[in-house]
């Protein structure tokens, strides 16, 4: 691979991590706020649940809609997950107009070969994936955030 | 045992993950600025396109072919590799990360009966795949080298489920035996054309001189690559290169002439290298600045220049490792040349916490001005994007309808790089 530059002196995070002091280290007495630093909410830490495996990805279409899915949410993906049956995957099909898509996994009819993509919303028909057309389980939705705001 | 994880084209397996419409095209990955070739996928490679090809001479030298061109996306694939080398420091946590695409990894003795190799090389790699989408050919054997043979093999034949394991003399010798000796690591290009020329064709023919012969013939690295693929393990970590200098390289999308057209590029890259020295939390003491003339335009004048300079006390904010930079290239600038790559080094490095104790003799407190400065700029550059707070003299120009400053980044040339996949929120996947 070639060594251009950026990536020369890549190196992941240490398992430990050292504390970080943006104020520099002084003597004296400290800051009486220093001790609850560390306790806030993180989000990060109770929506993901294998780092290495999530992804995001935004919702464009409506076909979930009545899964409370809409236009705009965002997605958190885990490839981690062994998708199972009625879960929200997000999904690469493959033909003609290929690209992902979110629908619910219908594993029902997978003894007889047959795997589908079920949307929530009847203005669409579910859809068969095959490995013909080089479709793929992408991720499991583990969580959607839609805005409640109604403006903006 | 040492297992070598090495990812599978790595560039192009990034941007299939988020474009699986690539699966089984050609496709080829371009340097910066869309210069030449880097990368290549499996078909790439069998329709015969060469690494290193100029992007130009892509379409004359392959009409009518369907090859997908992708400018590179370093952000993409250093995000991607990040989360590789995590899972394989989570299975064993013994891990020299050699590359982006390639980590060492050491694994217990092959005599330690609860531990079954091949197993486990097999579990990971599919996890890997599975969590990541990256795919991953992991060889294991005792000793670095032979870890690397293995490793060919397992990305080659699908029989071995993406893990081969070299554990006994009979597997060594037939698997050197398959293996041309251009391929071995260590070997250099010259090297194997010397050895080919005097009939020893493969890793096995290699192993059959005797030490004395490789000895004299090539010192003593040819000699540990020689021990090593006899299965004696002697190349140790110090023998790798290690992580003591930061670098920041690029070629010009135009020949730049004048010391102030330079600059601009060269703060730049002096911040980037101090923005990576911070994240690792150490600092420089030497900065040096390199310049090159187009070394394909024969009817230029050549040259190739560098300069290092000496920091009074390591450092790592922008102001002095830019300073620094612009004094080495007043120091080595020279006028009549069409430059066309620079890049800036940063060396030396300490960690950042060893500053506190051994230099006390130094202005303490502007030192401290300059890091509460790095951090803020850091923190809104994390939040608004690159080089959105940036010292002037990495300016260009000022655009004066929008107000907004001109880098050297925006002059780099991209045009086919994929989106941010994994590092902005504006470039994540959509779905239907």
């Amino acid at each position: 691979m070639n060594n251009e530059v950026e990536f020369l002196t890549i190196e992941v995070e240490a398992e430990m991590k050292l504390p970080y002091y943006p104020e520099g280290i002084r003597a004296g007495f400290p800051s009486p706020a220093t001790d609850y630093e560390e306790e806030a909410i993180d989000l990060n830490r109770e929506l993901i649940r294998h780092r290495e495996a999530t992804f995001y990805a935004r919702v464009k279409g409506d076909s979930m809609i009545d899964a409370g899915i809409h236009p705009g949410d965002l997605l958190i993906v885990d490839r981690a997950l062994e998708p199972k049956h009625g879960d929200i995957v997000v999904a690469f099909v493959g033909g003609e107009e290929d690209g992902f898509t979110i629908k619910e996994l219908d594993l029902s009819e997978r003894e007889r070969g047959r795997v589908w993509l079920v949307p929530h919303n009847s203005a669409y028909e579910r859809i068969q994936i095959t490995p013909e057309q080089s479709s793929v389980i992408w991720g499991v939705v583990t969580y959607c955030i839609h805005s409640s705001l109604r403006h903006g | 045992m040492y297992a070598l994880v090495d990812c599978d084209n790595c560039y192009v397996s990034c941007e299939r993950v988020f474009n699986p419409r690539l699966e089984g095209k050609a496709v080829v990955v371009l340097s910066n600025n869309d210069g030449c070739v880097v990368a290549r996928s499996p078909e790439a490679k069998a329709l015969g396109v060469p690494e290193g090809l100029p992007f130009y001479q892509l379409a004359e030298r392959f009409p009518g072919k369907e090859i997908h061109v992708l400018s590179s996306n370093y952000t993409l694939y250093g995000d991607m590799s990040a989360r590789v080398m995590s899972l394989l420091r989570a299975s064993a946590p013994d891990i020299f990360i050699y590359s982006i695409d390639e980590a060492f990894l050491t694994l217990p003795e092959s005599e330690y009966v609860y531990f079954n190799p091949k197993t486990w090389g097999e579990t990971l790699a599919a996890k890997v795949k599975r969590w990541t989408g990256m795919p991953v050919s992991i060889g294991v054997a005792p000793t670095k080298t032979l870890a690397k043979v293995a490793s060919k093999f397992a990305k080659r034949y699908p029989g071995y489920r993406k893990c081969c394991v070299i554990d006994n003399d009979e597997r060594r010798k037939k698997a050197l035996s398959l293996f041309p000796i251009a391929d071995v690591w260590g070997i250099g290009r010259r090297t194997a054309n010397r050895l080919e020329a005097a009939g020893i064709r493969t890793a096995l023919d290699f192993t059959r001189l005797s030490a004395e012969s490789v000895r004299n013939a090539m010192t003593i690295t040819g000699l540990r690559t020689w021990m090593e693929l006899h299965g004696r393990d002697c190349i140790t970590l110090d023998h790798l290169p290690r992580k003591q200098a930061i670098c920041t390289s690029r070629s010009f999308p135009k020949m730049q002439t004048t010391r102030e057209e330079l600059a601009v590029p060269l703060s730049s890259f002096a911040a980037r290298c101090a923005a990576k020295l911070r994240h690792e939390h150490s600092m420089a003491q030497y900065v040096t600045v390199f310049i090159s003339t187009n070394p394909f335009r024969d009817d230029l004048a050549q040259s190739s220049i560098n300069h290092t300079v000496a920091l009074p006390a390591p450092a790592s904010s922008d102001p002095e490792i830019t300073a620094a930079a612009l004094k080495a290239l007043d120091a080595c600038f020279r006028e009549g040349f069409q430059w066309k790559r620079a890049a800036v080094i940063v060396s030396g490095t300490v960690p950042e916490d060893e500053l506190q104790t051994s230099f006390l003799d130094i202005p303490v407190e502007l030192k401290m001005k300059h890091t509460k400065l790095s951090a803020v700029a850091d923190k809104v550059n994390k939040r608004l994007g690159d080089e959105t707070l940036l010292l002037a003299c990495a300016m260009r120009a000022t655009d004066l309808e929008t107000g907004k400053a001109t880098t050297f980044r925006d002059s780099i040339l991209h045009a086919r790089r994929s989106p941010f996949y994994t590092t902005e929120i504006r470039d994540i996947i959509e779905v239907l």
